[in-house]
This record gives structure tokens, sequence and C-alpha cells, in this order.
């Protein structure tokens, strides 16, 4: 039986490992154990906070395994991705230079500076321990973070953001920070990039190149890795991408993974989303139906599980005595389901932004 | 061999300059049209008919014994007024963050028009044949680029503060610009000699159209490229040492397309507006005795007729200059008349 639940002090080894164990290596997810410890008393700050405006919270989650009595995944919500500092990403514009005089329109495509993310709630910092790659527990550690919005809408903007790790090359060289931050900074990508997580990643933004960057002057490597996910995040991206987020304008700085956005009214989720009260059945009597995320309601004791979408005629959620333990549901009791499945989650056509961001 | 206006006459001999000049020349294109639009534009200007922020000054080197036109060189009144005239500012940006215990200076090439209103020397060109070798031919070089500061002194009023004269920048053995090829190429649909074609017959508005208008930092251009920033081609050494003489300095701006550098100096303050005097002229018959190395710039005081030549010697201590035949017909004085003189050796 797998759960998700708020992060714990105990968990601390847990998240050390899956921060370690990351590919890439997540600059929201540092392998340094201080850090860890100090986002774990902030997540558990945030779960037991009376908030009504997103802010300088962050909330996490793990999948835990009862069977295996172990942590085997982790997902965070930045209820605003700039909160104290400001949220930087590159912006990809176009300009165009036209000249009547040579009778000439050439498309010229630049790289700017933009804060324009930073009010956006930011979903960040999942790692999942490989064993349980393709199963259903990544896509509920993925999404039951949007079970939990859903829940407390006060506590997170209306637009939610993804920012993908970028593409990196056989030698885990990015070659975009190889052409545009290394001339800044004269250090690996690696190494800026655990800097970032442990420290602050607008310390390194500041120092990054304000002025727009002419793509044109950019290696042929870079210009190709410009909101290309890493090879490892292609399912996780087309998962979000039929979930009703977007690709947007903007790139991370650092490796220009790209990052999606998705109006919450808009996200399958949230819009499928429903309450029904709990009855009791045991496992044997429950009829078939399709996996859903099913959500109890409490805050600090936040859970999310799989389970069957079994509904009476009378529109109560069948729940085995387990699950509605693992809850902590009574019979009578509402949660919150939503289908697993995600419509048109095979057509392979990704929506593009048309909007601001 | 003297220094004069350039008249309508000259058309043919002029259009023989462009075509020896080459590329990275761009005030002297091979076009007769250009050519003689530039010599109605002088004789105006000397004439004084045209608005003084509009003028152009164009001088030429006449082999008085055959006729030739030896060299040319000229003086924009005031660059900018009818077509934007464009600079690359080299500047340095500090990145610097105590966090990351980083401090580094990134060159950045700022777009900038800061010349706009700012006189300009230009067009200088020597023919092979006149430089040095014959004696009759030394420091025909200097003579032209050095004529034009007793021009501006005379005419102080006619000029801006500012002057600035833009040095050729660096070609490979092929004849191609590396900073043109790794930056201009990207934004231009035009190689590199129909761009200077352009500009060299003032259809300069592309320019505008078509550049990047954001800085560019220099360390997205290729390492040849940024090795052609602020230097000059190998020809131009010399003039470039020569207006440095005059205390023309290179204060970071370069030309957009080769990145050669653009020299510049308050006009007050260039050495030959500065050391050169007015003087009485006397005329001697016959022929004086003359410095074996030319040493004493003549220019005369009046717009129309305008001549500059070499003398033989410097004035005297009231101020009075004696002059030959020669010279005094070459400049076409007589005594009692008056001169610009400049000793261009005296120490500054």
């Amino acid at each position: 039986m797998l759960v998700i639940r708020p992060v714990r002090p105990a968990d601390l080894p847990s998240l050390e490992r899956l921060a370690g164990s990351a590919t890439p290596r997540l600059t929201n997810l540092p392998a340094h154990r201080d850090r860890l410890e100090e986002r774990i008393a902030r997540s558990q700050r945030a779960f037991a906070s009376d908030i009504d405006a997103p802010g300088d919270e962050h909330y996490i989650f793990v999948l835990e395994d009862l069977e295996r009595g172990e942590v085997a995944g982790t997902a965070t919500i930045r209820a605003q991705a700039g909160a104290r500092e400001a949220y930087y990403t590159y912006r990809q514009e176009t300009l165009i230079h036209a000249s009547q005089q040579l009778d000439v329109r050439r498309e010229v495509p630049t790289l700017a500076l933009s804060h324009e993310v930073s009010d956006a709630t930011l979903l960040c910092a999942l790692s999942l321990d490989p064993r349980y790659k393709g199963t259903s527990a990544e896509s509920l550690l993925r999404r039951a973070r949007l079970m939990f919005i859903s829940q407390y809408p006060e506590r997170f903007a209306d637009l939610l953001a993804m920012a993908f790790p970028g593409y990196l090359d056989g030698q885990g060289e990015s070659p975009f920070w190889n052409s545009v931050g290394r001339h800044f900074f004269v250090r690996d990508y690696q190494e800026i990039n655990y800097f970032a997580g442990v420290r602050s990643k607008s310390f390194v933004a500041e120092v990054m190149p304000q002025f727009p960057l002419y793509l044109a002057l950019l290696t042929p490597q870079a210009r190709a890795a410009i909101g290309r996910e890493h090879p490892d995040h292609e399912t996780a991206m087309n998962e979000m991408l039929a979930e009703g987020f977007l690709r947007s304008r903007h790139v991370d700085i650092f490796d220009a993974g790209p990052v999606i956005k998705g109006e919450r009214e808009r996200l399958a989720s949230f819009r499928r989303a429903a309450w029904h009260p709990v009855r009791i059945r045991p496992a044997h009597a429950l009829p078939d139906a399709e996996p859903a995320m099913i959500a109890n309601q409490r805050l600090a004791d936040f859970r999310c599980v799989v389970a069957r979408y079994a509904l009476s005629p009378t529109g109560q959620l069948m729940l085995s005595p387990e699950h509605a333990e693992l809850l902590g549901v009574e019979e009578g009791r509402a949660v919150l389901a939503a289908p697993l499945a995600l419509p048109g989650a095979d057509a392979d056509e990704p929506g593009y932004d048309e909007g601001e961001l | 061999m003297r220094m004069r206006p350039i008249v309508e006459t000259d058309i043919d001999e002029l259009q023989a300059l462009a075509r020896e000049t080459g590329v990275g020349f761009t005030s002297l294109p091979d076009n007769r049209e250009f050519l003689a639009a530039r010599i109605a534009s002088t004789v105006s200007a000397f004439e004084e008919r045209t608005p003084v922020d509009q003028r152009l000054y164009f001088f030429v080197l006449e082999d008085e014994e055959t006729g030739r036109l030896a060299g040319c060189c000229a003086i924009e009144g005031q660059v900018g007024r009818e077509t934007p005239f464009y600079h690359y500012r080299l500047g340095t940006l500090a990145h610097s963050s105590v966090q990351l215990d980083l401090h580094r200076t990134i060159d950045t090439l700022f777009l900038s028009s800061d010349h706009t209103g700012d006189a300009e020397v230009a067009s200088l060109f020597l023919r092979p044949e006149y430089r040095g070798g014959d004696p009759r031919h030394q420091r025909n070089g200097a003579m032209l680029s050095m004529m034009r500061w007793l021009f501006m002194a005379e005419f102080r009023d006619r000029f801006p503060e500012k002057v600035l004269a833009e040095m050729r920048g660096v070609f490979d053995e092929r004849g191609r610009s590396p900073f043109w090829e790794c930056l201009g190429s990207h934004f231009f649909p035009l190689d590199f000699d129909e761009a200077d074609k352009l500009t060299g017959l003032g259809q300069k508005s592309f320019i505008g159209e078509l550049m990047p208008k954001f800085p560019i930092y220099t360390p997205f251009l290729s390492e040849e490229a940024r090795a052609c920033i602020g230097q000059v081609h190998e020809h131009t050494r010399p003039a470039l040492a020569m207006l440095k003489k005059q205390g023309l300095r290179w204060e970071g701006y370069i030309d957009i397309f080769d990145g050669g550098p653009t020299v510049e100096a308050y006009i007050d303050d260039v050495r030959g507006v500065r050391l050169s005097r007015r003087c009485r002229v006397e005329v001697k018959a016959g022929t004086l005795e003359a410095t074996p190395r030319p040493r004493w710039l003549a220019a005369t005081t009046g717009m129309a007729g305008f001549r500059a030549a070499w003398l033989g010697r410097g004035p005297d201590e009231q101020g009075v200059v004696t002059l030959d035949e020669g010279e005094a017909r070459r400049l076409e004085v007589a005594s009692g008349d008056t001169l610009r003189i400049l000793d261009t050796e005296e120490e500054a």
C-alpha cells in the first residue's frame, strides 16, 4: 500500500537518499542534510499555519510504501515561486528586424531575463525511487499535489508552474550552461546547480547577464537545448501536458529546461475532482472500476492514495477498510476523488502556450 | 605638392583614387554619381552655402608638375545629422557576488550614437607612388593628415567641440573581417563588402533597422572576433600613430562592422589646433634654402581658394614668414598676406 503524506522529521535520511538519486540532480532538492532538515521544519510550519494567501510556504510530501516500510519518493509545492526573492527565468522572445531599404524581414530570437513566473505556485523537487518508475505511484506522487491545492485554494496561486530539468549531454554537462552561464561564473554546471540549491538561486541569477541574449551568438548545441527537457523527464512532461499544463516561453536560466504553466481551472484533476461520502466495504466485495486518486479532507494529516473509483448507485465512494484507515476516514465522511487516467493522455500533440506566460 | 579643395573637374581623378582604395574604405566608394555629389557638397561648403552642421570639406593633394591627384582627405562638419551614426562602445559590466565569492568584469558592446554632432576627419588616401621614396614626396601623408588641423583651427567657429576618426579594422588574408563574420553576418543578409558599400554611399538606414539593439557580451563572440575589437588593419597603423600624436585617443568606440577603433579628441586639445599660429607673409625673389625634411606646414586663411603646403622654413621672432616665389605661387599668397603655420616637430 502506497500513500502520500506530509513530510516528517524522521524522513530526513530518506529525503537525503532521494536527493542524491535524482537524475539529474535537482536545484530544489540539494543532497545536503542541514538544508533538508531546514526544509522539513519549514514544511511542518506551513502545514501547521493558518494561511489565507500564498507566500513563502513550502509543502513537502513523501510517498510512503507501507509494506516495505520506506519512503519511496518526495515532491514539493512552493506556494509562491519567488516569495522572498525573485524567481528568474529566461523568456524566449522574437524581435523583428525589418529593413525597407533592403526589403528584408528577419526574426531575431532572444532570451530575456524575466521575473514573471515569481507569482506562480511552483510544483518542484520531485524525486522517485527508480523501482517505482512507470507505476501508478509515479502519477500519484506527481499529481497528489493537485489534490491538495484543490482543497486549499486560498494557500496557492491561480497559476501553477513546473520547471523541468533541462537537457544534459552524455557527460552530464549542460550545453546551454557551457555556452551562457559558464562565461560569467567560470564554474561547471553541477557545481553551480548545487550552490543554487544549498544557498540561493537568485544569488546566481543576479550575476547572470541582465541584457537579453541573441540566440545567434550561442553555440548550436546550446540553442538546441533551449526548452528541451532532460530525456528522463519526457514521460512526466507528457503527463503534465495531458493534465492541462502548457509549454511556455520561459526556460530555466541554468540549463534552459522548459517551464510549463497551468491555470488551475483548466487542469483535468481540478475539473474532475469530486467529493463523495465514504462507504466501507470489504476489499473482495468492491466492484471493478477505474483507478482514482483519493484524498482525505485534512491539512496537516493530508493523505492521498490510489484506489478504485467505485461508486454506489447513490453516489457513495466504496473504500476497503484498509484504504479507509490509511486515509483516516470513517463511513459517512467525505473524500475527494479524481480519475488517475487523463483525458487524451496518449494524444501526442502537446498544447502550446498562446498566452502571456 | 599642395592641398586644395576638390573641384568639379577632379571627378575622373577622384574616381581613379576610389578604385585604388579597396575594401574597408567606406567613405570613398567607386561610384561616379556618389563622388560627383561629394564634390558638389564640398563646393557648396567652401562657398559657405551649406549650414555648418551639414558641411563636407573634401581636400585633394595635387601634384602641380603633372596635374595628377596624389591623394585626398576630408572633414565632415558634423556626423549623424542626416543619417544615424552608430558605434559600439566597449564597456565593462561588473558581475559580482559576495555569496558566490565571485568578481568578474565582462566586456560588453553597447550600441551608441554618442558621436552625433561631432566633426570627423576621414577619407585619407595617398597613392602608393607618392608615399616617401622620392624626396619630393617626403611627408605627403603627414600633410594630408595634419592640414586638417590647420583648417579647423582657422575656421574654429564652423566646427563643434569634438572630432573623431574611424580607423579601418582587421581583415584576414582573404579580405574577410572576423568581427563581421561572428557578429554582423548574423543580422545582415549581406556580405561585408555589400554592407560596407551601402554605408559608404550613405545608405545607412538598414543598419539601424537590422542591427542588434541590446548590448553584446563579448564572451559570446569567437576568439578571433574578440581579437579584432579596437584593432586596426596593418596598413592603417601609420595613420593611427599620426592621429595619436595629435592627441586623439581611443575611448572604447569601435566600428559596428569590422570592430576597428574610433579615436577622438576635443578639437581645442588637438596639438595642431593648439600650436598653429598666424604669421605675416613676406615673399622673396628666387629660391630660398629649405629644411631637408619638411617641418613647417602652412595653410591659407581664406575659405575660398584655401591652400596648404610645406614651407622650407618657419617664421622669425616677429612672426613673419619668408616664402620664395615657388612657395608663394603654390599657396597663392603675396607679401602682406597671412598664413597659418604649424611647426610639426615642436614638442607639445
